[in-house]
């Protein structure tokens, strides 16, 4: 297992290396820098603020500077909001993993049930109903969606407010801050989970059907177990133990914000931040997050793999 | 399955925010291009009466008129309920509040609260007293002397003299210094030895006494009273630390200002909100209202307004943005043409384009009245000069204004040699009339793509749009000379010479007419407003008839602001920042 | 994630489809299940309909050549343009037809495209094992650590700086969709194929001493198919959505070339919301219909063609 787990860290750490080298490249390659945008520099000044920020240099030396210095833990200064990358960091992606958090936990919840209740009873009514909204959830444009609920709940009905973390101008503390965000959050977070819980909901659904054919099932049924007891001691836990593994592929997903809800729903998360910083090319801040989400991914990889070996230990790890 | 599901998703979530932060960004306020080209029941420029309008184009700028709230119990509740407090929408700030350091627009509207300039410039974008009361010009047009206003105070109250001006030039000029400033540009004497390390201090720089302080350049330039007369930052707070070449300190202090404008930052917070409070040391009296927010808003804000979350915000003059903010009742409508131009870039160093009849040729087979007045119901004209309407240079005497005619556009290209070939497509030696546009994704762009697709066709140009996500791939295209004809816009334009510009730097590449610099340089070489109108006349009309780019439009803005402001009004120029320290809550 | 225990890539135990001689019965029989599905049946209906209309509809309308008439902006359905006009003055129904061929192909095209990637790369990995797989993996791994929105704006800009016809936009859009989508289905394949290589009938193979060509294509890929018509299905509503975006970003078709995506974009706010709903309910409901339709019929597919999930 020892011997398994530094393999994994050896290719793990070689995977982000060659990544780093490779985003790296993709940002300089991308057309235009910092200064391009700037259309009111003249030529040479153009030239003389490459200088300044090493923009002249060739795209390896960058890399290798960079490089020297992230393994320092100095991942330098965001261009564009002239502060070090990492207090950004901490600035916006909490509130993106508050958002991520909550929903995950609802998409989950909500697809636990849904999909073995509707495994359960496969092809009834309720099943069709629950596969044909799965595909719809599917099938939605998710900006759409958002613009929709914010002119129906927010401008229309005034339920919830239209976008934001808090009221503006509100000074509240404690538990009246933890209500305003919570108020505030909850748009964002139904449209997260409603475009989130199909695809879920249908791993679970073919989770459990899968379980409910195998002979144990059958064995316990046969043993005259109630059937409360064959579905909550037997076929539930079967069927949900694989899923644990999805929880390393969450990883990212957790921490990387979602970009377009974000925008819609104006939250300061770290989505719209990367996003204003790729138009901008603000290449510091651009590596830094690029690099953080591809960590999570191998993190995240490595994990699933040896959670899934804890579910199912007839896997064997190589 | 599942893993595949989320990577789209995951990548569409990413592409989808992108074309909403692209949306946002085209505009100049933040969401006046988002809402640029839609939709309308208009059957064109002229039936919009009951806002006020009459023919498009007859009298730049005043065809729309006032328009006061009309119900002001339609207030949301959350609006009503504030008493001291006003909220404007702002697209991005990203916190870094100290002038001439920032790098992003948005941040140069939060620090215009903090900090007041040495000479502003009024609605005739003429210059104003601002922290100077008096300013002297020295008959060679090289010395300028600033007087400042007595007992001047920066907003930690300490004292605002010379000293700190001199200080604010002189860091300008450090070789560390990364900002986007014009002023290291004017070639204050002795600046260049400055940056190199060759002197200590800025010999063209003194300071005669704590309220005056001059400053000698080496060549006149005109826009040097207002280039220089910008904002002034404390030596006190931040120059202490500075030594020459290391200026990274002040990143430390840009989320704490100290400036000397009508308000104080009392907080940011980082992707939500920036906070003021008013300044009592502002040299004006402190502002009337005690507290002002600027709330990120990025995209489309009309949730906002109608929500009463924010107080203000701005929009296209379209005939149905106006009917809905007219319906919505509890605001005042404010129309404003920002002082930008639009126009249409041509790489001057493809053959074809070379030749002025082929570009007035182009003009004449444009409908710009069709994409920029008719499609946006009214919310733009028709540009023929670079100049905006507002400015006191605008002028149309003399001035073509090659209308639509398709006609007319396929007999000059005739006349230029350039004969229907083969698919009716236009050819000269072998070569064929292809035009290879570059826009930036906005849906302007898509309407003009498409009229000019048709329109093009019609005389015989092969018309190859392409269209760019971002706007530094478009520039960056642009700078290497990849194109035919680009679509861009200027930013704010405060003197008439900053529309010229262009023409005499070398910014556009292969147009280098002698006439031009002459003119350009003569308009600069005098103050007398007068003197600078005819020269400036002169060049306009030159430059209408050469079109080294295509002149395309002026946008038609209208704020739209909570009936419950007060003398709210906004300078073409300087926007908000002028009035509003005057702002009141009814 | 060569672990994920999604359905699909699990291996299961029996019935592929694999004896020869039992074939046309199993896909007869198959079929009869199928249409005994009524949502598969009504998603198949459907989504054929929607082929026939964009390919066929444009040819019955007066307004093909979309010709720009301002004084039509923005009217309503009426019997003239019966999804009403765009701002353009453009008939709207034509062009939600005429974006509907792009779209659909779109998304066919970049499924075909996306598959025969993965496919192809997941069985030589799966096949071959070893250093191959591992370096294909890697790769694979590599490619899912790099966000798309660059990936995809980097392409774009080079196709650009190598003045690819802007009318070749379209194709280089599947392109793009497929280099972003591969690695996910070459995994599922690798899985597959992990399994597959260790049945009796391979080993019979290896003992006859087939040669590895003959084995990968006439006895693995045939157990594949099914696995790999179930993608294709439900990769193409997932294509169709993705080149939507990508046209809000002038990556894909340039306007006026209608698609469902840019048709949306256009009318993406708060006034053509309200005000025009023409615009954006028929892309809309194009889009979201099409998806629907060809999933179901994907989920039937695949009810039908893995065994485990038989009745």
């Amino acid at each position: 297992m020892s011997a398994y787990i530094t393999k994994r860290l050896i290719y793990m750490a070689a995977i982000l290396l060659a990544a780093s080298l490779l985003i790296f490249c993709l940002y300089a390659l991308t057309p235009g820098d910092f200064i391009s945008g700037n259309i009111k520099l003249t030529p040479e000044r153009k030239a003389e603020l490459r200088e300044i920020y090493g923009l002249n240099k060739p795209v390896l030396e960058r890399y290798a500077i960079w490089m020297k210095n992230a393994f320092h833990g100095d991942f330098g200064y965001s261009l564009a909001q002239q502060k070090p990358v990492l207090a950004l960091f901490n600035d916006y992606i909490w509130n993106s993993f508050l958002l991520a958090a909550v929903s995950t936990f609802l998409t989950w919840f909500i697809a636990v049930v849904i999909g073995v209740i509707s495994a359960y009873k496969q092809y009834s009514w309720f099943d069709t109903l629950v596969l044909v909204l799965i595909f719809a959830a599917m099938s939605l444009p998710s900006f759409f969606i958002g613009l929709f609920l914010i002119k129906i709940l927010a401008v229309d009905f005034k339920w919830l407010p239209p976008g934001g973390m808090i009221t503006t101008g509100s000074n509240a503390t404690g538990m009246a801050y933890v209500k305003e965000v919570i108020h505030h959050m909850t748009l964002p977070v139904i449209v997260m989970t409603i475009l989130g819980v199909g695809s879920l909901t249908r791993y679970f659904r073919t989770n459990m059907i899968d379980v409910i054919k195998q002979d144990y099932i059958r064995t316990a049924r046969a043993k005259g177990l109630k059937e409360s007891k064959v579905l909550y001691r037997h076929a539930l836990r079967n069927a949900l133990l694989p899923a644990i593994t999805l929880v390393g592929f969450e990883l990212p997903a957790l921490f990387g914000g979602s970009l377009i809800i974000e925008k819609i729903f104006n939250w300061p998360g770290i989505g719209q931040l990367y996003m204003s910083s790729f138009s901008v090319r603000d290449y510091p801040l651009l590596m830094g997050f690029t690099m953080l989400i591809a960590i999570l991914t191998v993190i995240g990889t490595l994990l699933s793999d040896l959670l899934y070996q804890i579910a199912d230990p007839r896997v064997r790890l190589q | 399955m599942q893993m595949k599901r989320n990577r789209i998703t995951a990548l569409l979530t990413l592409l989808l925010s992108g074309a909403l932060v692209l949306a946002a960004c085209g505009g100049n306020g933040g969401n006046t291009t988002a809402q640029g080209a839609e939709s309308a029941s208009a059957q064109s420029g002229n039936n919009s009466s009951e806002a006020g309008t009459d023919n498009t184009g007859a009298d730049a700028g005043s065809t729309l008129q006032f328009i006061p709230a009309s119900d002001l119990s339609k207030l949301p509740a959350v609006a009503k309920g504030r008493t001291d407090t006003i909220i404007v929408g702002l697209t991005d700030p990203s916190g870094a509040f100290t002038p001439y350091f920032q790098q992003s627009g948005y941040d140069g509207n939060v620090s215009s609260l903090l900090y007041t300039p040495l000479v502003t410039v009024d609605d005739q974008g003429l210059p104003a007293p601002g922290l100077a009361e008096s300013w002297d010009v020295s008959e060679d047009q090289l010395t300028y002397t600033y007087h400042l206003r007595k007992d001047l105070k920066f907003s930690d109250g300490s004292p605002l003299t010379a000293d700190d001006v001199a200080f604010t030039w002189t860091l300008l000029h450090d070789k560390a210094y990364d900002g986007d400033s014009q002023i290291p540009t004017l070639h204050i004497v002795g600046g260049e030895a400055y940056k190199e390390g060759k002197a200590d201090s800025i010999s063209g720089i003194t300071v005669q006494d704590a309220q005056t302080v001059s400053v000698t350049l080496e060549q006149p330039n005109a826009t040097a009273l207002v280039l220089l007369g910008s904002d002034v930052l404390s030596k006190a707070y931040y120059g202490k630390d500075y030594k020459f070449g290391q200026i990274d300190y002040i990143k430390k202090l840009h989320e704490k200002p100290v400036g000397n404008g009508p308000y104080i930052l009392e907080k940011f917070i980082p992707g939500q909100e920036v906070r003021y409070i008013a300044n009592p040391y502002y040299y004006a009296g402190k502002p009337k209202t005690e507290k002002f927010i600027y709330k990120t808003s990025e995209g489309d804000t009309w949730q906002y307004l109608e929500t009463g979350e924010v107080d203000y915000a701005s929009f296209s003059a379209t005939t149905e943005n106006l009917d809905k903010l007219k319906s919505m009742g509890f605001v005042n409508i404010l129309p404003y043409t920002p002082s930008t131009y639009g126009y249409l870039q041509l790489n001057l160093e493809h053959e074809a384009l070379k030749d002025k009849k082929v570009r007035q040729a182009l003009t004449y087979g444009l409908d710009r009245q069709s994409i920029y007045v008719d499609a946006n119901q009214g919310a733009g004209e028709v540009a023929n000069i670079p100049a905006s309407p507002i400015s006191w240079a605008y002028t149309e005497e003399g001035i073509n204004k090659y209308a639509y005619d398709a006609d007319k556009a396929n007999q000059l290209l005739d006349e230029a040699g350039w004969a229907k070939g083969a698919n009716g497509i236009r050819e000269k030696d072998g070569k064929k009339l292809t035009l290879h546009f570059l826009g930036s994704k906005s849906a302007q762009t898509d309407v003009f793509i498409a009229v000019a697709t048709e329109g093009f066709a019609a005389i015989g140009v092969d018309f190859q749009p392409e269209v760019f996500a971002d706007f530094n791939a478009l520039v960056s295209k642009v700078e290497g000379g990849d194109y035919d004809m680009a679509s861009f816009s200027t930013p704010m334009l405060a003197d008439p010479s900053d529309g010229v510009l262009q023409f005499v730097d070398g910014e556009i590449k292969g147009y280098d007419n002698p006439k031009v610099k002459e003119l350009y340089d003569k308009a600069l070489s005098t103050s007398d407003i007068e003197q600078r109108k005819a020269t400036y006349k002169e060049l306009f009309q030159l430059l209408n008839d050469e079109l080294p780019i295509i002149f395309t439009s002026y946008k038609k803005t209208v704020y739209a602001y909570n009936g419950r402001i007060q003398n709210l009004s906004v300078s073409p120029f300087t926007g908000l920042s002028s009035s509003l320290p005057n702002w009141t809550l009814e | 994630m060569s672990s994920i225990p999604g359905n699909l890539s699990q291996p299961g135990q029996a019935a592929v489809p694999s004896a020869a001689p039992k074939k046309p019965s199993l896909w007869r029989q198959s079929l009869r299940r199928l249409l005994r599905n009524k949502l598969a049946v009504s998603g198949f209906i459907v989504v054929v309909f929607m082929f026939l209309a964009c390919f066929l509809g444009p040819l019955f309308s007066p307004y093909t050549d979309n010709k720009i008439q301002m004084s039509l902006m923005n009217k309503p359905p009426s019997w003239q343009h019966w999804l009403g006009t765009d701002k353009l003055g453009r008939d709207v129904l034509t062009r939600v037809l005429q974006a509907g061929r792009i779209s659909l192909t779109v998304g066919l095209a970049s499924m075909v495209l996306s598959v025969f990637l993965g496919t192809l790369l997941g069985a030589i990995a799966g096949y071959y094992r070893g250093v191959v797989d591992q370096i294909i993996m890697r790769i694979a791994d590599l490619l899912l650590t790099i966000p798309g929105l660059p990936l995809l704006f980097i392409s774009g800009a080079l196709l650009s700086e190598w003045k690819v016809p802007t009318d070749y936009r379209m194709y280089i859009v599947m392109l793009m969709l497929s280099l972003v989508n591969w690695p996910g289905l070459a995994r599922m394949i690798r899985g597959q194929m992990l399994s597959l290589r260790e049945r009796e009938f391979m080993q019979a193979a290896v003992v006859l001493g087939l040669r590895d060509r003959r084995k990968l294509v006439h006895h693995l890929l045939p157990n594949l198919v099914p696995l790999i018509i179930v993608m294709a299905t439900l990769n193409i509503g997932g294509a169709i959505l993705s080149e939507s975006v990508l046209s809000f970003f002038g990556l894909g078709v340039m306007p006026p070339t209608p698609t469902w995506g840019n048709m949306i974009d256009a009318a993406n706010n708060m006034i053509d919301f309200q005000s025009h709903p023409w615009l954006w309910i028929p892309p809309g409901l194009s889009i979201f219909a099409t998806v629907i339709a060809i999933n179901l019929f994907g989920d039937g597919l695949r009810d039908v063609l893995d065994p485990k999930m038989n009745r």
